[in-house]
């Protein structure tokens, strides 16, 4: 039975340590079985401990041990690595911003620790490391090198990628992608770095494989609505990401009615402040977030697929709170790292996305500019399979 | 160019989150459908609503699309005013308004009376026209076997139901048409003679597929309360089916506080579901299927059957994205509505009304059942043969 340390910020009701770390704990949903990980908690680190967090009382009623510090808890208290994986969550908790809005989140620091014990210790094991891998490209890439240079298995992101989809698509492995476009809603940096990945997920599978971002730009307001008027960004790919939307906001908000956004525009009416985030990449490929606040509440991709008449389009289904069962999804991916070692998909996925929204709110930061992103050459080759959740 | 289909729409109320709300709206407005924003290649031309109170939309919906018109009277609705049909298809939305209840709590819509002054027209006119009813034919099962026996005399495609058996599945698996299905469970939510009927089509989608086709139902048996736990406990139907449902669950309630998706022991479902409600059946060939509301437990739809010569299970959820909770939209009318639009377009019902034919005596032999001390009822009447359509129609692109 492999061993596991938890690592974490925060461990509080519907934090994202709770959701994670329980499941391997009561177990989960899977592919229609109640699934229990043949895996066992053993050492636990928490950054903080405000009122009400529950560490202590998860520790107590499935017997592992919280220790001061990450390389304790790797080596439970004794003088080597004592455990067969690590789970790294470093998400929600009190921590402060800097002048991106970025949450600076001790994710790299986590990482270092864990990376520290296993150098003194001659033994590195899988490290799976919730959402961006940092806040910064630099420390993100030298936990990627970290990985490959030890040996170890990292796995990293968001559930958008691995959760349910509406309908259940993917696109082909090695299709030509003309366009891509997302629809995210959500403050930032929290929601935008999800939606950045769910828009990676899909075309990462294009023609070639990933060939890094060359530049990106982040542009807010009317300025949104004015490019897309221009063809920088796709309004037939808007539509298709819309028409996938259970939750649009406004007159259907008001009286259920059903709305075509666009043609009677309310769109431009509804979105408080619209930002798109583009996304270039060094293969020619453009992409676009569009973050929606007002407009719609759900996750939705659409892309123009060379020689099809017809965007392909789906939503990224996020299930309820509290269940969210789209965690589980993300479990079972982080379970298969543990057992076999090997990420099921790359953590260059989740590298280049964190990159790429660093550069977006640098370009923000510095007045919207398009920045050039040579640093962004990571290149990478999806996994075959398809890795939502669809069984 | 072909003409573009007129249709008429029959209506108790028209509200917001009304069935009428979520399927005329769909005609009217256009709807997300395969990356565009679908405009139904149809015309709904006329609007009878039998129930007009201070929430009213339809006022503002005959006022902002002049090409839909009101009339005092389902027969003026379908002649547009004048002697003789003159619409190409017909909605029939008998649910939501105040209509009372019968002494078995089943609420008495009238579906059987406005089909019957539809079909009068039809009669009058020497023709019908293809004609969807909204969830089950009626609360009583003599007069949904009249509508039914009258559409097939009179020769118009007729189609009915919810939209449980069109909607997204996760996963997105349907039946392997023709394969052996030895049990049946759907574990959902809801009230009787109401949400009951959703899981009874639930499961009715999918068993209908197995090998023979549908063979009719036998006989039925209510549980509730105590009675549901003894049931449970005896193993009447699958634990392991009813378990796997609840694994297709995206809304389970937490059993303990401070996990938020633990899963629950039995003495933890006894304490969340007050009153758990089983209808279990046999079908002709030997099916069982349970139907099972778990309020307070679950808010989806789960189904789960062991299928194939080695017992197998598969199981998925119907899901429906419902608002106000979790979103804006009621978008499982969409498949809903598409079906309807193929109906309208081609004369042709995308899938059999028997099976809602089917389920509306499911309904009202459950609620006769638990109307009886939860007595057997034998179902002879329910000797409802038919063949599912090869190709699956619930909402996959």
């Amino acid at each position: 039975m492999k061993r596991i340390a938890v690592i974490t910020t925060i461990y509080r009701y519907l934090s994202h340590a709770q959701h994670f770390a329980d499941r391997f704990l009561v177990g989960y949903p899977k592919e229609g079985r109640w699934h229990h990980p043949d895996m066992k908690v053993v050492s636990l680190y928490v950054d903080q401990k405000p009122e009400g967090e529950q560490s202590t009382d998860r520790a107590r009623e499935f017997g592992f041990s919280v220790y001061p510090t990450i390389a304790e808890a790797l080596r439970c208290g004794g003088d080597e690595l004592a455990v067969d994986a690590v789970l790294s969550i470093g998400e929600h908790g009190d921590y402060p911003t800097n002048e991106k809005s970025q949450v600076l989140y001790p994710r790299y620091e986590f990482f270092k620790e864990c990376v520290k014990v296993f150098e003194e210790d001659g033994r590195a094991v899988p490290i799976f490391n919730d959402k961006h891998l940092s806040y910064s490209f630099e420390k993100a890439k030298e936990m990627v090198d970290d990985g490959h240079r030890l040996g170890f298995g990292v796995l990293s992101g968001s559930s958008l990628p691995v959760t349910w989809r509406l309908p259940d698509v993917d696109l082909p492995l090695e299709c030509e992608i003309e366009e891509g476009l997302m629809v995210g809603v959500g403050g930032s940096d929290p929601m935008d770095y999800h939606a950045l990945e769910a828009m990676q997920c899909m075309i990462e599978r294009r023609k070639g494989g990933e060939t890094g971002v060359a530049a990106v730009q982040l542009i807010d307001g009317e300025a949104v609505w004015e490019a897309g008027k221009d063809g920088r960004w796709s309004m037939e790919l808007l539509e298709a990401a819309l028409s996938r939307s259970d939750t649009p906001g406004g007159l259907t908000d008001e009286d259920g009615r059903t709305q075509d956004m666009i043609r009677n525009g309310e769109i431009y009416r509804l979105v408080d402040n619209p930002a798109a985030y583009f996304i270039d990449y060094n293969d020619g490929l453009r992409s676009t977030l569009l973050m929606l606040n007002g407009a719609v509440g759900d996750y939705c991709f659409a892309a123009k697929l060379k020689d099809e008449p017809v965007p392909v389009s789906t939503q990224f289904f996020l299930t309820p709170t509290p269940n969210v069962t789209y965690s589980a999804c993300l479990i079972a991916k982080i379970e298969e790292l543990f057992e076999t070692g090997i990420a099921p998909y790359p953590a260059e996925r989740t590298l280049l996305v964190s990159g790429a929204l660093e550069s977006c709110l640098t370009s923000r930061l510095q007045g919207h500019v398009r920045l050039e992103t040579p640093h962004l050459n990571v290149e990478y080759r999806a996994p075959t399979e398809s890795q939502h959740a669809r069984r | 160019m072909k003409k573009r289909p007129k249709i008429a729409a029959i209506a108790t109320i028209y509200h917001k989150y009304s069935h009428t709300q979520h399927i005329v709206d769909r005609f009217l407005e256009g709807y997300g459908w395969n990356s565009r924003h679908h405009y139904p290649p149809m015309d709904l031309v006329s609007l009878f609503v039998e129930q007009v109170k201070d929430n009213d939309l339809s006022g503002e919906r005959l006022e902002r699309f002049p090409t839909m018109k009101g009339y005092p009277t389902i027969a003026e609705a379908l002649t547009l005013g004048g002697e003789e049909l003159a619409v190409d298809g017909v909605l029939i939305i008998g649910e939501h308004g105040e209509y009372p209840t019968n002494e078995k709590g089943q609420r008495l819509y009238p579906r059987y009376e406005h089909f019957m002054q539809i079909a009068e027209v039809y009669e009058k006119s020497g023709r019908g026209v293809p004609t969807f009813n909204d969830k089950h034919l009626s609360w009583n099962w003599e007069w949904a076997r009249e509508m039914y026996d009258i559409s097939q005399s009179m020769d118009f495609a007729f189609m009915a139901g919810s939209s449980l058996p069109v909607t997204w599945r996760t996963p997105s698996i349907d039946m392997p048409l023709g394969v052996p299905v030895s049990e049946a469970v759907c574990v959902g939510y809801g009230g009787v003679d109401s949400y009951d009927f959703h899981a009874l089509e639930t499961l009715q989608c999918m068993v209908e597929r197995r090998e023979g086709g549908e063979s009719g139902v036998k006989w039925l048996q209510a549980y509730r309360g105590d009675a549901f736990w003894e049931a449970h406990h005896a193993k009447l139907w699958s634990r392991e089916l009813f378990e796997t449902a609840l694994c297709r669950s995206h809304t389970l309630t937490p059993s303990r506080p401070g996990f938020n998706n633990p899963f629950p022991n039995l003495d933890e479902l006894k304490d969340i579901v007050k009153d758990p409600i089983a209808y279990q059946y046999e079908h002709n060939d030997g099916l069982k299927s349970t139907m099972i509301l778990m309020n307070g437990l679950v808010q989806d739809f789960n189904f789960a059957a062991y299928i194939g010569s080695n017992d197998e299970i598969l199981s998925t959820q119907m899901y429906l994205p419902m608002p106000p909770a979790r979103t804006t939209l009621a978008n499982f009318f969409s498949p809903l509505v598409n079906n309807i639009e193929q109906m309208f377009l081609t004369g042709e019902a995308t899938y059999p009304v028997e099976r809602t034919l089917l389920t509306t005596g499911l309904v009202a032999a459950g609620v006769d059942s638990l109307f009886a001390d939860s007595t057997r009822q034998e179902t002879p009447h329910l000797d409802i043969v038919y063949q599912p359509t090869e190709a699956s129609t619930f909402w996959r692109t």
